[in-house]
């Protein structure tokens, strides 16, 4: 009976603490932070990046085992403040796997960009809600 | 009499195998109201139109409120999901489906206004009532608007 009461606390814990994606970053070159009033342009596979931009970091997205939460959307959304929080204005998608037998979530690799031009203007996805 | 017994325990387990998931669902209806109002609301940066508004989310998230209206000051939010108490329901009762289906259909979360240091962000109350979650907000005025005019009906 212990052991069950235990494998169910764990289950339950397990349950609570791990519906998140395991995100890596890498940030070689921050920037100022940017506000809520920045935009961020989120560029997905197809979209191309414009020139002069400065390389801020990079994200990942995985699969932690356990993810409930990792549409596209709440992806590129986590990535969006991830951007925001180290200044850059850019968010390219340049490795996307969709969900698939192996994993229920999208797997991505983003980098982040600093552009100084208008990014409003940049052909881009627009996030959704789910 | 020990048929009844084992029966009613059957369907009790089948029937509450996943707790939240049944009474919560994975989905929760947020219903944001502002003072003044028709200020334009955003979830995630994604404009959802003037409060009151109403929106149906999902469980499993949490989500970026801000709220703007001119001449006052951008009111930002985070809605955080916290522990559904309904998920209980599948330890007390044994339903050992439902502890694997909660987590996966989000049902096992309930969303709320974030908490720092136990305090709601200034200008903020709410309810819940029915699973539904409402939200109010009361804008600061913008010390840096300055007031140029006054429109005024036609008769």
């Amino acid at each position: 009976m212990k052991n069950f009461t235990r494998l169910l606390f764990i289950i339950t814990v397990i349950g609570i603490t791990s519906c998140s994606p395991k995100i890596t970053s890498n940030f070689t070159n921050r920037q100022p932070e940017l506000t809520v009033d920045d935009k961020i342009a989120l560029l997905d596979i197809e979209h191309t990046l414009p020139e002069n931009t400065v390389k801020v970091g990079e994200l990942r997205f995985q699969d932690s085992g356990f993810s409930t939460d990792c549409s596209f959307n709440s992806l590129m959304a986590q990535a969006r403040d991830e951007a925001r929080e180290n200044g850059a204005n850019i968010v390219k998608v340049v490795d996307k796997k969709k969900p698939d037998l192996w994993s229920s979530c999208y797997r991505l690799r983003i980098e982040l960009y600093k552009y100084n031009g208008e990014v409003s203007a940049l052909p881009q996805y627009k996030l959704q809600l789910d | 009499m020990k048929i009844i017994i084992k029966s009613f325990l059957l369907v009790s387990v089948l029937f509450l195998s996943s707790c939240a998931t049944i009474v919560s669902g994975s989905r929760q209806n947020v219903e944001i109201t502002s003072e003044p109002s028709a200020a334009t609301v955003f979830i995630n940066e994604i404009e959802i139109g003037n409060a009151p508004v109403q929106k149906n989310l999902k469980r499993n998230q949490d989500y970026q409120l801000t709220l703007k209206l001119d001449g006052y000051k951008t009111y930002e939010t985070k809605l955080e999901r916290k522990f559904n108490a309904w998920y209980l329901g599948n330890i007390s009762i044994g339903g050992l489906i439902g502890i694997i289906i909660d987590p996966i259909t989000g049902a096992i979360h309930k969303l709320k206004p974030e908490e720092i240091n136990g305090n709601l962000k200034s200008g903020t109350t709410y309810k819940t009532k029915g699973g539904n979650l409402f939200i109010k907000v009361s804008l600061e005025i913008d010390p840096n608007s300055e007031k140029v005019g006054q429109l005024e009906k036609s008769e």
